[in-house]
């Protein structure tokens, strides 16, 4: 938790300490959206976060609209970002796999505002916003794309990796429309579970599931 | 996009063929009117552009007609939206039951979800995509629609063999692999192909409870 907690902190300071205008507005609108819901947030309500003038928004963004498109593309990249940051090449299939969802699940808790609208929210910013949002999943999962190494050569299904973004990003969604995000590293065996079973099948994901859960 | 009612458009309909709505479901009510032109407007022009005004033209009634019956747009959105849940999850049982054996029947079930779907891309839109722009209370009646399908997933429990030692939330995983896959496909546009889908989707299905290799037999086997 703390290694997050150190990782991802300073960058997300730093872009709160940014000295771009345009940098603090996307962090509020961040923020807002997640706390408030996006149909519910208003441009008032982001400068206002953002202790930033309606004039200064308007200058960077046509409206609301155009600037959580833009938050949200920055939320990606920095998510991102950490989960890289906890993998390497030299890392095993297995290993890059729970390493980044361990770091998404406890990012998604130390933010619960970040975690709705990178997961809940976005789904009512529009067809745009969807597409993003379905993209950045597909990204993460095409770290998963090792799992065929696992599968000893056996044929599996062309968008397996789908099946996998599927099942753990509804697994999260829920507990995230539940209100729990904070209980989400909770989760962690059984979103390994759901990652890694169309590969390796129910007994070995089993078994990585039981020694994740009791290294937790 | 064209305004709803802008152009001439063919009316939403129920499914055809022995699945067809009941005949409460079918009355021509003023409410029936309403929950139809719901959702066509919405899936035409998404919820958030909908206004109550586009609805009562839409279904030709009055605006007090419409508060008479629900609070808001969100409202009679809900009830659109569960009176097509319903449809959907009949029509899927009605098909899983007809068959025999754990991976025939969920085989039949997901196909009447695919065509059922496909045969309406807007109600499928609706149902998958647009959902999500309602609200969070439509959100969880989202979920909630997915999970009513969890008995049929979990029938996986007793046809696997160690089943009883799968995570409890296998259901919930096979379900969300499923409806990503739909998802994907309806938010592309391609809702009308989905019917090509159902192997990869019987796949997703049976994989959590029976691994890859036995998966990919039964999708080959199971016609």
């Amino acid at each position: 938790m703390m290694k997050v907690l150190r990782s991802f902190q300073p960058t997300w300071d730093g872009l709160m300490a940014s000295e771009s205008r345009r940098d603090l507005i996307l962090a509020a609108m961040i923020r807002v959206v997640g706390s408030k819901g996006y149909k519910e947030t208003s441009v008032a309500d982001v400068i206002e976060e953002a202790g930033t003038s309606r004039t200064t928004f308007y200058k960077h963004f046509e409206d609301k609209h155009e600037c959580f498109l833009a938050a949200y593309e920055v939320l990606v990249e920095q998510v991102f970002a950490e989960v890289v940051a906890e993998c390497d090449g030299t890392q095993s299939w297995l290993q890059r796999v729970e390493n980044g969802l361990a770091t998404i699940v406890k990012l998604f808790a130390l933010d619960p505002d970040l975690a709705r609208t990178a997961v809940v929210e976005v789904a009512a910013a529009g067809a745009e916003a969807r597409q993003m949002h379905w993209d950045a999943v597909a990204r993460f999962t095409e770290y998963l794309e090792g799992g065929r190494e696992l599968s000893n050569g056996r044929e599996l299904p062309e968008n397996i990796s789908l099946m996998s973004a599927g099942a753990v990003s509804g697994l999260i969604f829920d507990e995230l429309l539940a209100g729990r995000a904070t209980q989400l590293p909770g989760m962690l065996p059984d979103l390994l579970f759901a990652m890694l079973v169309p590969y390796i099948g129910p007994a070995a994901a089993a078994e990585e599931m039981r020694r994740v859960a009791a290294a937790t | 996009m064209a305004a709803a009612g802008g152009q001439k458009r063919e009316r939403w309909r129920p499914p055809r063929g022995r699945h067809r709505l009941p005949p409460e479901v079918i009355a021509r009510s003023q409410r029936e009117r309403l929950l139809e032109a719901a959702v066509r407007v919405v899936a035409e022009k998404g919820y958030t552009a909908t206004t109550v005004a586009d609805l009562t033209r839409e279904a030709g009634i009055s605006r007090t007609t419409f508060y008479a019956m629900f609070d808001d747009k969100e409202g009679c959105f809900l009830a659109a939206y569960d009176g097509i849940v319903d449809v959907l999850v009949r029509r899927v049982t009605a098909a899983y039951e007809a068959e025999e054996g754990w991976p025939s029947r969920a085989r039949a079930g997901l196909a009447a979800l695919l065509e059922a779907l496909a045969e309406e891309p807007e109600i499928a839109r609706l149902a998958m995509v647009e959902v999500g722009a309602a609200g969070p209370t439509a959100q969880r009646r989202y979920r909630a629609a997915l999970q009513r399908l969890t008995p049929f997933f979990d029938e996986g429990r007793d046809f696997a063999p160690g089943g009883r030692n799968l995570p409890a939330n296998t259901s919930r995983m096979a379900i969300g692999a499923v409806a990503g896959l739909i998802s994907d496909e309806v938010t592309e546009g391609r809702a009308e192909y989905l019917p090509s889908l159902l192997s990869e989707v019987l796949f997703a299905t049976l994989v959590p409870y029976i691994g890859p290799a036995a998966a990919t037999r039964e999708v080959g086997v199971t016609k």
